[in-house]
């Protein structure tokens, strides 16, 4: 990579792996390394990372099946650890749930133990492990949605689908959950069912709404 | 075209100013308020009418963010004369393009009508919800569509960051900080310029900027309205606040269930970043800024200022306890300040108009503004924003328009599951930092609920309770076994088996809670609780006492006779 000093204009190639300064060699002066070839440095860095990881291949395996899934993800991340629960909210949104065989690839490939993977997938509340219906029913249970009779609505919901809260239709078809606050509290109770609000529902129109959903 | 100067950006405005001078322009609400009363299929309809009468070049359709009145939604406003227009229905897109834009004829049927007069109001000022409001920081939401970065710089926007970076030092900037005496509309109202001060006075560099929008709390959705409708009034006061600070990297952390403002939020950094607020050389300062937008798991804790900096670290968020400040040791073990979206989108408006403007507004101990979600049994559901000293009386009464289908109202619920209930007695306090904190509850959260009689205030507590039990992250055994064992009495009697040493027992728990609990949700955990308990004494004895519910609300216990 080459560099250029704008302190004495010596050009030279570059060979350390500091991301932010590096020094002339000419007259000891410090130069900044522009935004672009910081990419290609960490490129560089990522490429003798895989090298180390994987010694004995000359190229880097190709991965198949979900660890190629994963891969795809955690690649975009650069394999970065802080990056893990963003890593994982990308891969509950394209799975729809987190199987044990991702959680597992998420720990090889991060190098992270498995534990602390596992203890981030059951801390946070938008993780599941197990596997979700095709539709998403969110109830709200907000302060005010529950003043105004939210819970006349999730027991009707209850009853119509036969499950309780948390849990799926044997069918795959729906997924009932209960949220704290949507954040449109002034139109309570509010069921969100995919991406779709309704607002100010009544427990008489739940059948209709619930029917545009196959 | 990339800012960079000052006068780049003046001339910048001009041209945009120039470009939409004769434009008429159609705000219709997009909050998630409108949008659940249909007001997607609203916009759609007015911009195929706005095609079919070929007035593409003159008239924009805007798709603005939350406008305050979510009971009348969908909301539109015809600019330039402001006529607010309420429950628009698609039906109605035609006749407002022929008739209000066109000829600018008003449609009567639309308007507001004055529930005790029964006028029509054709002014916003004048309706009486937004009438009492002073609206600083929402008054924009509708002159700009968050999508747009031109729309913000057209009404001034950074203008305030180019003031700072080129005529103020960043003490300057700090000092005025400091002396608009703004204080945090997070948490417990600690001054905003003494908390930039300790992190830029400690050692150990790179710094760190943290806006928080990890609101969980049921009912209050402020942050999220602020950063949908305006995310480039946050962006400006976070650049502003690094500079003063001396921290050269930000985070906005974002929680789960908000992924329309997350999706804002980073579309305007890179706006920013393409014109030139952020990144390399800002607007030719020769400084560097960069902001990284965080979502969040999904957890009310994580709104905590250590679990949220544990979980920008990529660790689960669970509080730390605090034995130095996060201003000195925070993020990464370096200093972070954290502050909340509506303390941030304060700063631009300090430094361009000086903080002697800003203290004018208020009381003697909290200066500015403070935006409620003003919600639950009243008339005017919305998002409210009032002058601090206003009293809780009028927001209830004159822009709330008094409780819903005439009843009594029983008590307000203030400050979410870590606040307290004001009763009918007390509803003269004023809205003010010292005072509430007096009162016992604080303003942590921004929610103003409205319980009217039929509300169970001892289901009620125990539904905080419950929901405080369920994300309590378990770290410290106050919190994790306290509000189980409170959640339980609570449970039990609401369900006709009470005990009558209950209370006592609650008491004792509340107390040791309080006092040892690790962060602020175990030891705010206690203040419905012991607050119910000396408002309402009464109706815990009704229920253990005489297995009444006076509310009828609990399913188990008799009504009122």
């Amino acid at each position: 990579m080459e560099l250029e000093c704008q302190h004495c204009n010596y050009k030279w190639d570059y060979l350390g792996d500091n991301e932010y300064y590096a020094t002339c060699p000419r007259c000891r002066y410090k130069v900044k390394i522009p935004e672009d070839k910081v990419q290609v440095l960490r490129r560089k860095k990522l490429d003798q990372e895989l090298k180390r990881r994987f010694p004995m291949e000359k190229k880097p395996v190709k991965l198949f099946g979900i660890a190629g899934m994963v891969n795809k993800v955690t690649e975009d991340y650069l394999y970065d650890k802080s990056m893990m629960i963003q890593i994982l909210l990308r891969l509950q949104r394209s799975f729809g749930w987190l199987p044990r065989e991702v959680l597992s690839e998420v720990s090889k490939q991060l190098g992270v133990p498995l534990s602390q993977v596992y203890q981030a997938a059951t801390f946070y509340k938008a993780f599941s492990l197990a596997p979700r219906g095709r539709h998403l029913i969110r109830v709200c249970m907000g302060t005010s949605c529950k003043v105004r009779g939210a819970p006349i609505i999730l027991d009707r919901v209850q009853r119509l689908l036969g499950i309780e809260r948390d849990e799926t239709t044997p069918d795959l078809r729906f997924t009932l959950e209960t949220v704290k606050c949507m954040g449109c509290s002034a139109l309570g109770p509010v069921v969100v069912v995919d991406q779709d609000n309704y607002g100010n529902v009544k427990s008489a129109d739940l059948e209709k709404i619930l029917s545009k959903y196959k | 075209m990339k800012v960079m100067s000052p006068k780049d950006l003046e001339k910048l405005r001009k041209e945009l100013l120039e470009r939409r001078k004769h434009k008429q322009v159609i705000a219709v609400c997009v909050g998630t308020g409108c949008v659940a009363l249909g007001a997607q299929k609203v916009v759609e309809a007015i911009k195929d009418e706005v095609k079919k009468h070929g007035l593409e070049g003159v008239v924009e359709v805007r798709e603005t963010g939350c406008l305050g009145m979510c009971e009348l939604g969908p909301m539109l406003l015809c600019f330039p004369d402001e006529i607010p227009y309420f429950r628009v229905k698609p039906d109605d897109a035609s006749e407002i393009i022929s008739k209000t834009i066109m000829k600018g004829e008003l449609i009567e049927r639309l308007l507001y009508r004055d529930p005790i007069t029964r006028e029509l109001v054709s002014k916003v000022e004048e309706i009486p919800f937004y009438k009492y409001q002073l609206r600083l920081l929402l008054e924009n939401n509708a002159k700009i569509d968050p999508r747009k970065i031109e729309d913000y710089i057209a009404i001034g926007g950074y203008s305030a960051l180019a003031k700072a970076l080129f005529q103020m030092t960043p003490e300057q900037v700090l000092e005025e900080v400091k002396d608009s005496n703004l204080r945090g509309r997070g948490g417990g109202g600690f001054p905003t310029g003494r908390k930039w001060e300790t992190c830029r006075n400690a050692p150990g560099k790179p710094k760190y900027a943290l806006v928080n929008c990890s609101e969980g709390d049921p009912a209050a959705f402020k942050d999220r309205a602020l950063m949908e409708a305006n995310p480039h009034a946050i962006l400006e006061g976070l650049i502003i606040g690094m500079y003063a600070m001396g921290a050269r990297e930000g985070f906005v952390y974002v929680r789960n269930e908000y992924p329309l403002a997350a999706e804002h939020m980073e579309l305007a950094v890179k706006q920013a970043e393409k014109i030139g607020f952020l990144g390399e050389d800002v607007m030719g300062s020769g400084l560097s800024f960069r902001v990284g937008v965080h979502r969040g798991g999904g957890m009310f804790v994580s709104g905590e200022s250590t679990a949220l900096m544990s979980g920008i670290e990529g660790k689960i968020g669970e509080p730390r306890p605090k034995y130095i400040h996060t201003t000195v040791r925070g993020l990464y073990e370096k200093p972070t300040n954290l502050n909340n979206v509506e303390t941030w989108m304060n700063v631009p408006l300090i430094i361009s108009n000086g903080a002697g403007w800003f203290k004018k507004i208020g009381t003697e101990g909290s200066k500015g503004t403070k935006v409620f979600s003003l919600v639950g049994k009243v008339s005017n559901v919305g998002l409210v924003e009032v002058p601090m000293g206003t009293t809780l009386k009028d927001m209830v009464y004159k822009i709330g328009d008094g409780v819903k289908n005439g009843k009594r109202l029983k008590a307000v619920q203030v400050g979410g599951p870590g606040g307290g209930f004001i009763t009918e007695e007390m509803l003269n306090i004023p809205v003010d930092f010292d005072e509430m904190v007096k009162a016992g509850t604080s303003m942590v959260l921004g929610s103003v609920v409205v319980l009217d009689e039929d509300t169970c205030i001892v289901d009620l507590t125990r539904y905080f309770a419950e929901f405080l039990s369920e994300e309590s992250c378990g770290k410290c055994i106050p919190c994790r076994e306290g509000l189980r064992v409170l959640s339980k009495i609570l449970n039990d009697i609401c369900e006709g088996k009470g005990k009558e040493e209950d209370i006592v027992m609650i008491e004792d728990i509340a107390e040791a809670m309080k006092e040892a609990s690790l962060c602020a949700l175990g030891s705010t955990a206690v203040n419905p609780v012991l607050l119910s308990l000396k408002y309402f004494r009464d109706e815990y004895e009704a229920h253990i006492k005489i297995k009444r519910c006076p509310a009828k609300v609990c399913k188990n216990l008799k009504g009122e006779n």
